[in-house]
């Protein structure tokens, strides 16, 4: 198993590296402009993003002992989708393009993000909820955005639909080092805290009653993981759209090639979620030459064939 | 200090009906108590209320402290629980999941590590510690399951049918494991359906048994006693013959027209 971690963590450090240098030429001056200025910051936003998705996926996926569990699960994306297109459209009405210095649809994403997650964490913080119910309760709220923010679509004009598409497809913008900047903080709570919970995570595995009788407080780990997973995925959703599948996927690679022990699957998740997302950006630059595809659909036309093999070798 | 567990007019209700009515019992560390009783006659929820994992009226205390205001951690120190399905789904290795058992204690994953080991020799079960608990078959798995109860290090053990869906002889070598356990001086509360197995505990101390039916305690005597054959006919509302075997007395449900409304009848 130690050769698969290596033989993982340097696959996916080794993409990070090329991925930069991967499209057209760097000559000159404006090539290193390029390197520096746009395909270096766009690559560290791949990490700290792909990084983020995976491994609250991974916990998510603990703590709600389903693998189908993803950040999408319980409303962190439809929260952010919802706020997103909250700005886009009443943002010219209301006059507004910034709050507070930053991009009013990062903001309102954000904040729609944390609204929603918060909201399901409150009820899973309460000690008799049982999994299943906050499952249910997290796609509930998600429908509920979604018929909003489908509503919001309906009244937007021609402009506005396409930066909502655009949006809502997931790209990596090209916003330099502030974006990596911006997110930073958020996402390295987000990490420290959840890889803290290690132990709990894996005493959760024997199931919520055992771990509770082996001296885990098991709603107030649910709250944790559900209310810091919402502070790191709503910052990387607020700037880069929901990227589909990466929060779902990657913790299954994981596990199929060093296991299920937390221990090993938490921080791979990581490595492997920031070398997933860093290849994905950078195919999305090559595929069609001249044109960039949103990253969310060469994470979703990979991840579901990719996820399909995956359920039928698991099955085998 | 030895410990205690100590219910006092414990009730549980779900909806109109009384899971628990009323039921007050203790035990002590170096105890062993059967718990009988037929299917849905509230053993499992008083095992459930006794560690606060469901809401109860009474009192439940452990060492004279309100079991609920005890943390998470202080409460582990004290009473053990192996659950009647203690199913991991995840293929994580024995050795990891009786690590992760050790939760309680704030040490080192070495030092984790160092006390899974032990607790898996103690349970005779070290040589699957490598393996995927997925792998082990039923026997191997609740042995595996006893020593998570043993990497704990709790004086109290409560214990839901561990012998459920084990051939005959894994069910008397878990047993004796118990015994084994009790004997180390833990105090024992175990469910069981099968009174006749208490005699592969292995030990001259009384083991007390007690009958709970319909959400109350219905009887309490020690295993010895000459009462148990009746009042354990009663709980199950059928026939017992006594037959005297080598290993000792063993309790049969009669062949033919034994219940209580045959019984009547006739």
């Amino acid at each position: 198993m130690k050769t698969r971690v290596l033989v993982l963590c340097l696959l996916s450090i080794a993409m990070v590296c090329a991925a930069p240098w991967f499209g057209k030429s760097l000559d000159g001056e404006s090539g290193r402009f390029i390197l520096e200025n746009l395909r270096i910051p766009r690559v560290l936003m791949a990490v700290l993003v792909g990084g983020t998705m995976s491994l609250v996926g991974a916990c998510y996926q603990t703590i709600f002992a389903n693998p189908l569990a993803a950040p999408s699960t319980v409303g962190t994306t439809a929260g952010a989708t919802l706020g997103a297109l909250v700005a886009v459209v009443l943002g010219p009405v209301i006059g507004l393009s910034q709050a507070g210095g930053l991009p009013l649809t990062a903001t309102f994403a954000f904040t729609g993000a944390l609204l929603v997650s918060f909201a399901v964490a409150a009820i899973a913080a309460r000690g008799n909820t049982r999994v299943n119910d906050i499952l249910l309760a997290g796609i509930a709220i998600s429908l509920a955005a979604g018929a909003i923010s489908a509503g919001l679509q309906f009244s937007a004009d021609q402009l506005q639909l396409y930066a909502a598409i655009q949006w809502t497809l997931g790209h990596l913008p090209q916003v330099g080092y502030r974006g990596v900047v911006m997110i930073l903080p958020f996402v390295l709570v987000c990490w420290v805290v959840l890889l803290s919970q290690t132990r709990g995570l894996q005493t959760l595995l024997g199931g919520e009653e055992r771990a509770h009788s082996q001296g885990l407080n098991v709603p107030w780990l649910r709250s944790v993981v559900l209310g810091v997973g919402a502070l790191g995925v709503g910052a990387c959703v607020a700037w880069c759209g929901p990227i589909a599948f990466i929060g779902l996927i990657v913790p299954h690679i994981v596990r199929l090639g060093v296991g299920a022990s937390r221990r090993v699957m938490l921080p791979m998740s990581l490595v492997v979620g920031a070398g997933f997302l860093a290849t994905c950006d950078t195919l999305s630059r090559l595929v069609i030459p001249g044109r960039e595809l949103p990253v969310g659909v060469v994470t979703s036309a990979i991840g579901a064939p990719l996820l399909v093999w995956l359920v039928i070798k698991q099955r085998r | 200090m030895s410990s205690s567990l100590q219910m006092i007019g414990v009730s549980v209700h779900a909806r109109e009906k009384a899971l628990l009515n009323d039921v007050s019992l203790r035990l002590n560390e170096g105890e062993f108590v059967a718990l009988l009783g037929p299917n849905g006659a509230g053993k499992t929820t008083l095992l459930r209320a006794a560690l606060g994992l469901t809401k109860a009226g009474g009192r439940v205390l452990l060492d004279d402290q309100p079991v609920k205001s005890l943390s998470g951690a202080d409460r582990a120190a004290k009473v053990a629980w192996l659950p009647q399905h203690s199913h991991i789904a995840e293929p994580i290795t024995v050795l990891e999941q009786i690590t992760a058992a050790r939760f309680r204690f704030s040490e080192s994953h070495r030092d984790a590590e160092t006390g899974a080991l032990r607790a898996l020799e103690s349970a005779d079960a070290a040589q699957f510690k490598d393996r995927r608990i997925t792998e082990l078959s039923g026997g191997e798995q609740q042995r595996v399951a006893v020593a998570g109860l043993i990497a704990q290090e709790s004086p109290l053990l409560l214990l839901d049918e561990p012998a459920n869906h084990l051939d005959p002889n894994q069910q008397i070598e878990l047993y004796r494991l118990i015994g084994r356990l009790w004997r180390e001086g833990r105090g024992v509360l175990c469910i069981t359906h099968d009174v006749n197995m208490l005699r592969y505990v292995g030990s001259d101390a009384p083991i007390r048994v007690i009958g709970l039916s319909n959400g109350r305690l219905q009887f309490e005597c020690e295993y010895a006693s000459t009462e148990l054959p009746s009042h354990v006919g009663a709980l199950f509302n059928v026939g017992m013959e006594v037959l005297d075997s080598a290993g000792g007395r063993l309790l049969m449900p009669a062949a033919h027209g034994s219940t209580d409304a045959e019984r009547t009848q006739a």
